[in-house]
């Protein structure tokens, strides 16, 4: 066995160990190290990934798979992970959160995440999960002393057991009607002729389950509600790479082990993805906090990013993965302006306190209308793009509802980005946000705006390793 | 056979805790450890489930899998526990209806 | 230096609209004013190249439009035609261009003002120069943008905003006819190449068309629409109404492009089609009815005005009508001739009445003018210049003023083309021209003579205009002397066939021009006759007896009343067709619109979307057991779906 595949996520869960110790017996406050310390954790195992030749290769006895779509999306989670603990640094000592298992917490949710996308078995997809879970459900209320918060994580946990003991269910019935719990193996026990009723009931629980984790409607229900109570790190955690684990492990149980059964469950995906668009796009309208707005945002986008898995081809997979790939990008850079609202130090979440923000701050007004405009799918921005390869994927699938209907929920969608800069460049100015904003989140502020206004320029290297990344998937 | 119990039962009784399970989460509105006790019978159903096929299989990979639910089950019963202490201390009351500080 | 003549406003115009700000007031007028008077004495050596060196020649400069069979190429056709055009338009543009110098010296936007000017000048000669049907109508269109937004320069007044939109709109009117003429010429001939169609002309007078039931003639069609086209653009009977009110804009721009060559561009057109009207006699006829009675419907209404520039502005709706009655009757180069004396006199005419407007502080109305004469004796001399030569005076065989000569010809020529409507043309014109006599010198007399009825005040500061404005007076005075005299020859006297050449067609039974040499004597002295005797009709009104003009208006009241509101013509198009139109589009809009589209469309989607907002934010409770709730139906419906597709 070559344990080297599994050396990221060995990594991870040594050093994770390591510093939990470290910190249990450091005198003081370790949470400013603990944090350095998980980033640079997080950058290592980045790089040991990149390192990885992706080719196919299974550990532990089948449970655990290393291929290029695994790397693909663990490369942009690790990477989605490092730069929300580098977010939430100062934001945990400003609002006396400051404690160190808040970094080692996102630490293993992200390993969780790892085994997601690697999980080739019903028993590691569940125990990956699980890790990832229960270090959200804890993130999500980690202010102790705020009722939102604690309130965020309590919905968030009786729903996110809920749809575990769904998943769970479905997966019992999974192996007992195909007989195993491999997922080659139970591709091989199906065939598109043959799929029991307990197989299908099976996968529809599984797939609830999963559909939860990506806040698709009408499993999204706990999404606004937890991210406007999360502290507004853990929202922008929650929003990146979490999303990513699930939606990946959504494709790779739908593709791999029923594969066969592309015909049935593309009309599940089809139902919950017009039903994510809508719903995302209407709902949002209403919002006044940027961050229950951002939710809606969220579920909006998985219900584009669900269009290319309807699409059930290669190009709709890869149409997904680029989509993903620019969302994750877009939001850590609009949750990092949302980390920037700051009056008097006090944080501020509505989307009225944005006004005349182009006068007061107009660095951060420009980069934020970029990513809203962005996320309107507006070209030549990145949005655009993401959007784009999903339509185009839809269409040669022949899936020409679908395609109309996402185009018209993202004009309706377009109104609340919109409006948004519209706030920021034609209102009168409020009082000014704090500054300085401290040079992380100029950073990645930069850095993302430069990435969504100038992705058209070399789109070409990402949407090939997206494409390998779809290949992999289909080929194992 | 007639009176033997088979699968079937197993599996029947299994839908039934699990349908408890979850009509205890959204027709209780008093006490969120009721909904913590409908979790952990929805996790015993599977439980049930998983070792039934287990047996019904020969495979033993269905009870390895139940060990796990096991384990889990009881971490994320702590988990939620915790949230559930630090949300009575903030709010001083843990009936479901008021959980309902975030809506819309 | 054809494309350069051409192409030099348009620079002008560029530089002084997109850089006005940069240039300023004074750069703006240089630039537009050097091109012009360059491009103006390009002219003349055009002139006498092509028209007196029989040089013609057409230039290619790009293919422009390249569609299936439709092929249309930028081209400077210029021929004789042309080069009487580029020299008329060029001249009077430069001289309108100085004297706006002057005119427009008090205005906040002048380099806009003189980038119009420019602008327009080039659309103007795109239009002459044009080689084709395409560029012909570009050019048409240039001049009518240009003409509107120069009517509402001073677009916060409202009426002059009024006014340009209905100089648009009526001219819209005639476009369509027009625009409809050339795509009957491409779909009968094949081609809007002015060569290919003239040659396919004769052809096309022997077919015929089905249309509503009816068998027409072909070509008579063809020439009916684009007559509807000029009749528009050159403000004749039916479509005349938005020149009076295109006053509305600086008199500059009422000069050159409501009196000397926009409004010419009908009379143009006709002429430059000659080679397809020749075959048309019907067409030709309706041309000359409706030339001769525009000249006299106008010139009844100019009798009764009291405004200034509108008695000028009639007076130039009448002479277009001679302009067209001359065409009618196959004397184009009489036409012609008419078009290019006009054109000095006429600016002559607007720009002298602009010094007096100047002079008087804006004021326009002659009820409020009168015994100017002494303080501004310049301007009074061009004036009595202009209005002789409008009038056609002059002694015979001696000198005339330049409307002597060109109106004498245009009426002879009616006259001898000796056929119905030419006969109908002659009386008409005779009787045009008996008011042409009376209105000019009311206006002299009411304007100049008897005692002031302007306040103090005004009076008090009565001043003759700066040289700027009046060079350019003087200049156009000169013309208005001497072009009839130095022209007739070459227009349409001995070197007329040498002069035109191939550019005007004229069938073998229709040389009225040379018929008109033959004329009976007494039809040239009638001609100056009856100018003479409206002269002294306007002298016994407003000079000898200054009340007699109010006691006939009382005792004839009801004429006073229908000449005094233009014979009703625009309130009956407002009854016909503004509020029908308005009615109609009123209700179009509220239940059309309002109701159905904005209905089941813009609003209807958009309250539609604020609804579903709202139920969508009611769907998220809060409550974690509805939560719950909708994850077990959402399971529940997914099951059932399969379970149902299963059974």
């Amino acid at each position: 066995m070559n344990y080297t595949l599994a050396l990221p996520e060995l990594f991870l869960a040594a050093s994770g160990m390591a510093m939990l110790i470290y910190g249990a017996f450091r005198r003081g406050n370790p949470t400013r190290e603990v944090g350095w310390g998980v980033i640079a954790v997080l950058v290592v195992a980045l790089f040991i990934t990149g390192s990885q030749t992706p080719g196919n290769g299974a550990l532990f006895g089948g449970m655990f798979i290393v291929d290029g779509f695994a790397v693909f999306l663990k490369i942009l989670i690790l990477a989605a992970s490092a730069l929300a603990v580098l977010m939430s640094q100062s934001y945990i000592e400003r609002e006396q959160m400051a404690r160190y298992e808040f970094p080692l917490l996102l630490l293993f949710a992200t390993l969780g995440m790892l085994m997601m996308v690697s999980a080739n078995d019903l028993i590691s997809l569940y125990i990956g999960l699980e890790l990832q879970s229960l270090a959200l459900y804890v993130v999500a209320a980690f202010r102790r002393d705020s009722a939102r918060s604690t309130e965020a994580g309590l919905k968030y946990f009786v729903l996110g057991a809920l749809s575990s003991g769904m998943l769970l269910y479905g997966s019992s019935l999974i192996y007992g009607f195909a007989g195993t719990t491999q997922f080659a193996g139970i591709a091989a026990s199906l065939t598109a002729e043959s799929a029991s009723i307990g197989l299908l009931v099976g996968m529809v629980f599984l797939v609830a389950g999963l559909a939860f984790k990506i806040s698709a409607v009408p499993f999204h229900m706990w999404t606004p509600d937890v991210y406007e109570g999360a502290p507004t790190p853990v929202t922008a955690f929650l929003a990146a790479a979490p999303k990513l684990a699930a939606i990946g492990l959504f494709a790779r149980v739908l593709v791999g082990p029923f594969g066969d059964l592309v015909a049935e469950w593309r009309q599940i995906v089809l139902v919950i993805s017009i039903a994510s668009m809508v719903l995302g796009a209407y709902a949002a309208i209403n919002q006044t906090n940027i961050k229950r707005l951002m939710a809606y945002s969220s579920i909006g986008s998985v219900g584009y990013a669900l269009v290319g898995l309807a699409a059930g081809t290669e190009e709709g997979l890869r149409g997904m993965l680029v989509y993903m790939m620019i969302y994750i990008v877009i939001n850590i850079g609009t949750f990092a302006c949302i980390l920037c609202m700051r009056v008097k130090g006090r944080m501020v979440e509505g989307i009225e306190d944005l006004a005349g923000l182009s006068r007061t701050q107009p660095l951060l007004a420009a980069a934020l209308a970029v990513f809203m405009f962005s996320l309107a799918g507006i070209p030549p921005l990145a949005g655009f793009f993401g959007k784009l390869y999903v339509f185009l994927a839809a269409i040669n699938a022949q899936l020409y509802v679908l395609a109309v209907i996402g185009v018209l929920a993202s004009v309706v969608a377009a109104f609340y980005y919109v409006r948004i800069v519209k706030v920021m460049y034609f209102d009168e100015p409020g009082d000014a946000f704090d500054r300085p904003i401290g040079w992380e989140m100029a950073a990645i502020v930069g850095v993302t705006a430069l990435a969504a206004l100038l992705f058209f320029v070399l789109p070409e290297p990402f949407i090939g390793e997206a494409a390998a990344a779809a290949a992999a998937l289909f080929a194992g | 056979m007639s009176g033997a119990v088979g699968l079937e039962h197993y599996l029947a009784v299994a839908a039934i805790l699990f349908a408890v399970g979850i009509f205890g989460i959204f027709l209780n509105r008093k006490n969120v450890i009721i909904i913590l006790m409908s979790i952990e019978l929805m996790l015993l159903a599977v439980n049930i489930n998983l070792v039934a096929f287990s047996a019904h299989l020969g495979d033993l990979v269905g009870q390895v899998f139940a060990m796990f639910v096991l384990t889990v089950a009881a971490a994320e019963a702590a988990v939620g526990l915790a949230i559930l202490v630090v949300y009575f201390r903030n709010r001083g009351t843990i009936e479901v209806e008021d959980i309902n500080l975030m809506k819309g | 230096m054809d494309a350069v003549i051409v192409f030099l406003p348009l620079a002008a115009a560029l530089i002084a609209g997109l850089f006005g700000r940069q240039i300023g007031d004074r750069g703006a007028q240089v630039v537009t004013c050097g091109a012009m008077l360059l491009a103006a004495a390009l002219s003349v050596a055009v002139f006498a190249d092509v028209a007196l060196g029989g040089n013609t020649r057409t230039t290619e400069l790009f293919t422009w439009i390249d569609s299936g069979t439709f092929e249309a190429a930028w081209s400077l056709r210029v021929d004789q035609l042309t080069a009487v055009m580029l020299l008329t338009v060029n001249v009077v543009s430069a001289m309108i261009h100085v004297y706006s110098v002057g005119y427009m010296s008090h205005d906040k936007s002048i380099p806009r003002f003189m980038a119009y000017l420019s602008l327009f000048t080039f659309f103007m000669l795109t239009l002459v120069t044009a080689d084709n049907f395409m560029q012909l109508f570009f050019g048409w269109e240039g001049v009518g943008v240009c003409s509107y937004l120069l009517i509402g320069f001073w677009y916060d007044r409202p009426a002059a905003n009024a006014a340009a939109i209905k100089a648009f709109i009526v001219n819209r009117v005639g476009d369509f006819g027009f625009a409809l003429g050339i795509m009957g010429v491409f779909l009968a001939a094949g081609s809007v190449d002015f060569d290919t169609v003239f040659a396919a002309a004769p052809g096309l007078a022997e077919t015929s068309v089905p249309f509503l039931g009816l068998t027409l003639p072909t070509l008579e069609l063809l020439c009916l629409l684009l007559f509807i086209g000029a009749m528009g653009k050159s403000a004749q009977l039916g479509l005349h109404t938005w020149l009076p009110d295109a006053m509305e804009g600086p008199t500059p721009v009422s000069a050159l492009i409501h009196a000397a060559t926009m409004v010419t561009a009908g009379v143009f057109m006709v002429a430059r089609l000659s080679p397809m009207f020749e075959y048309a006699p019907t067409a030709l006829g309706v041309v000359a009815v409706v030339g001769a009675l525009t000249a006299f419907f106008a010139g009844t209404v100019a009798l009764c005005q009291n405004d200034i520039k509108r008695v000028i502005a009639y007076s130039t709706c009448s002479q277009l009508g001679y302009m067209f009655f001359a065409a009618g009757v196959s004397a184009y180069g009489a036409a012609i001739f008419h078009l290019f004396t006009h054109a000095f006199f006429k600016a002559l005419l607007f720009l002298a009445s602009g010094s007096v407007i100047h002079a008087l502080a804006g004021e326009q109305d002659m009820r409020k003018m009168g015994g100017l004469w002494r303080k501004i004796w310049l301007t009074y001399a061009l004036m009595w210049i202009g209005s002789l030569a409008l009038a056609g005076i002059g002694l015979p065989g001696v000198f005339g003023f330049a409307g002597f000569y060109s109106k004498d010809i245009v009426l002879e020529a009616a006259y001898a083309a000796g056929t119905a409507t030419g006969d109908f043309a002659f009386w008409v014109g005779i009787g045009a021209a008996v008011m042409t006599g009376f209105y000019s010198w009311r206006l002299i007399f009411m304007t100049f003579h008897g005692k002031s009825r302007a306040d103090k005040h005004t009076m008090e500061h009565v001043h003759e205009s700066p040289p700027v404005m009046m060079a350019p007076l003087i200049v156009l005075a000169l013309g208005a002397l001497v072009a009839g005299f130095i022209g007739y020859p070459y227009f349409v006297g001995d070197e007329m066939s040498a002069f035109w050449g191939a550019s005007i067609f004229v069938l073998e039974g229709h040389a009225s021009i040379e018929a008109a040499h033959h004329a009976p004597h007494w039809v040239a002295f009638l001609a100056l006759g009856v100018g003479l005797f409206g002269i002294a009709v306007a002298a016994l009104f407003y000079l000898a007896t200054p009340s007699l003009p109010g006691r006939l208006a009382g005792a004839l009241r009801g004429p006073y009343l229908f000449l005094l509101n233009k014979w009703y013509v625009d309130e009956l198009y407002d009854f016909l067709f503004v509020r029908t139109a308005r009615r109609l589009g009123y209700n179009l809009w509220k239940t059309g619109d309002g109701v159905i589209i904005d209905g089941i469309g813009p609003d209807g989607i958009a309250a539609h979307t604020i609804e579903l907002a709202r139920r969508a934010g009611r769907l998220q409770s809060g409550y974690v057991y509805h939560y719950a709730f909708a994850m077990l139906i959402g399971v529940v419906a997914l099951v059932s779906w399969y379970l149902i597709g299963r059974l």
